[in-house]
């Protein structure tokens, strides 16, 4: 058994309150990041035991998994999905090293408008029709889901958006079949 | 015949140009004007006759030569290998090259054995002599290869982000196939190249041996073991120096070979999400996120406390049990046992027909020792008592107990009825 010392906890109020709000604790944030990265085990422990799934992933960053979404969260993970995928085949069709431009550069106005404009009809099944929608509707939420951080000319991704890229690879052949066969 | 000292002097002198020249020019030509630029470059007050004279100097001395039929000039060779072996500016070798080597070896090993076993001591000094020196070009290639390794990494690593992956990769891939995997089965123990160390070293045992046995040759002993020294610890450098090598490049391929990953995933789902549609797509494999706050809020640190309480072995840390002396002492009610007043109330007024006798004067007559309010709760007692007969008084009266003045209309134990009136 875990020993939980509350005391020690002392930043567990503003913890929790990021937490399960889908927000995902990353090294930016620096008080709560070194809290978690000390007490880890009871943290866990605590979440646990009121039925959160507490997450360590080992580059960098701390959130509460679930299992599924609420519709208005699942949607706004499918525009941050689909936005990071694009993404990706953007830096690669430039001849960078995708992973690296994704975490290095920053995403500005010009470039969400760019992306829109290239997967248009993408980007319109989720209702985005513009840069600034991107920007709106996609950006600012990934910041409030602790994916990214507003910089002074846009937004920089921050390592939580490796939760996406495994998400992509976990895409693979026996996924495609079991799709065909619902088709 | 140029005096080796006046050469020094000059590439002293000149190292910048040359310095300058070679990492230009690499190993291609150029001409005597772009010689001459690049002195003035470095030495910006020169005049043009003194630019010129110097040259000159540098044609002279062969430092740089014309090429054949051609008025294009390149570096000498003997000075581009030392300059480049100074800078370290090396390019990636053969493992080509090491294996001939190591073939040869081979070779005069045997030439080796053969000369010794014809008690040969001439050539037995020759062949062990060029023995020596193929291991050492052996290590020099080896060390020269891991270098170039190094600086190959460095350019891959370093950001010019203008340059397409695929360019800038190259490099480390091409190094990987064509150098490192040759030349790790080749050193691996079970490879070529271990097996003809161990003929070799054997070979050169057994010559030990038997000058040792012969006492002929001496001094021949002390040389083959340094030969064979020498060729162990070849082997040993080899090794290090490709493992070496390959942890540097690793990582990079590793990266190279993710990122190729990523991008054909991520191609390949958005055709996937082209055809399908976003949501059908998606919707199986997004990452969910914890997101009904009002659901999971905890808020408040009671809130919190009150889980903990709920959870095993939960101990608040401020919990102390009550200490005795804390506590006052516990002082019962005054108050008599309700059966006690009504037996004596009961024993006073049965049977006493309608005469009209105060409640409250019974009551302050035989307990006069209490409080208004203990008085007050059993008069109450009483009057809600339905084994009594009583009735309200119609006029109000006020009624003084333990100095508390009450207003009321006062019941009294009677058995005639009257209509009740309010009460207060």
């Amino acid at each position: 058994m875990t020993q939980i010392n509350l005391s020690e906890l002392s930043e567990l109020q503003a913890i929790n309150k990021k937490l399960v709000s889908g927000y995902h604790i990353s090294e930016q944030d620096t008080t709560l990041w070194q809290q978690l990265d000390q007490h880890i085990e009871a943290y866990q422990a605590l979440f646990n035991a009121l039925g959160h799934d507490l997450q360590h992933d080992a580059r960098g960053f701390y959130y509460l998994a679930s299992d599924e979404s609420t519709p208005n969260m699942g949607k706004i993970s499918r525009a941050i999905a689909l936005t990071v995928f694009i993404l990706i085949e953007h830096y690669a069709n430039q001849g960078k090293d995708p992973l690296k431009a994704l975490f290095d550069e920053i995403a500005d106005l010009e470039l969400m408008q760019t992306l829109v404009q290239l997967n248009k009809h993408l980007f319109d099944q989720l209702e985005i029709f513009s840069g600034s929608d991107l920007r709106k509707d996609v950006y600012l939420r990934m910041v409030r889901l602790g994916l990214a951080k507003e910089v002074e000319q846009g937004f920089m991704h921050l390592a939580p958006i490796y939760r996406y890229i495994d998400a992509l690879m976990e895409v693979n052949e026996d996924s495609f079949d079991e799709l065909e066969e619902e088709v | 015949m140029i005096p080796a000292k006046k050469v020094l002097n000059t590439l002293n002198e000149h190292w910048g140009v040359l310095e300058l020249l070679f990492k230009r020019f690499k190993m291609t030509d150029f001409s005597l004007k772009d010689v001459q630029n690049v002195i003035k470059h470095k030495n910006p007050q020169w005049t043009s006759e003194r630019i010129f004279k110097e040259t000159n100097r540098l044609l002279n001395q062969e430092i740089i030569i014309p090429l054949a039929k051609s008025s294009q000039l390149e570096i000498n060779r003997a000075i581009a290998d030392f300059a480049s072996f100074l800078l370290q500016e090396e390019d990636l070798g053969l493992a080509e090259e090491i294996t001939v080597l190591v073939k040869d070896l081979e070779r005069l090993g045997t030439r080796l054995q053969q000369a010794g076993d014809e008690g040969d001591f001439s050539e037995l000094r020759r062949f062990s002599r060029i023995m020596d020196e193929r291991v050492r070009k052996i290590v020099k290639l080896f060390q020269h290869n891991e270098s170039a390794i190094f600086n190959l990494v460095e350019q891959a690593k370093s950001d010019s982000s203008n340059l397409s992956l695929q360019k800038r990769y190259k490099a480390v891939i091409e190094a990987f196939d064509e150098y490192i995997e040759p030349m790790l089965e080749m050193v691996d123990i079970r490879g070529d190249f271990h097996a003809c160390f161990a003929v070799i070293e054997q070979q050169i045992s057994n010559q030990i041996e038997s000058i040792e046995l012969f006492g002929r040759g001496a001094n021949d002993k002390r040389m083959l073991e340094q030969l064979r020294t020498r060729i162990l610890d070849m082997h040993l450098i080899g090794r290090e120096s490709l493992r070496k090598s390959a942890d540097m490049l690793m990582p990079l391929r590793e990266e190279l070979r993710r990122n190729t990953l990523i991008t054909r995933q991520a191609a390949k789902v958005l055709g996937l999400i082209r055809k399908r549609g976003v949501d059908r797509m998606l919707t199986p494999v997004q990452p969910d996120f914890v997101s009904d706050i009002q659901r999971f809020s905890l808020g408040q640190q009671r809130h919190m406390v009150a889980y903990m309480a709920s959870l095993a072995q939960f101990e608040h840390e401020d919990y102390q049990l009550p200490d005795h002396t804390d506590v006052p002492a516990y002082q019962s009610p005054n108050i008599p046992d309700y059966n006690d007043v009504r037996t004596s109330f009961t024993k006073q007024f049965t049977g006493k027909g309608n005469q009209r006798h105060a409640l409250l004067g019974f009551l302050s007559e035989h307990y006069p020792s209490l409080d208004a309010d203990e008085m007050l709760f059993l008069y109450q007692k009483l009057i809600s008592d339905g084994h009594f007969e009583l009735q309200q008084d119609t006029q109000r009266s006020k009624v003084t107990i333990c100095d508390h003045t009450f207003a009321l209309y006062p019941f009294n134990a009677s058995k005639v009825q009257e209509t009740p009136n309010d009460t207060n």
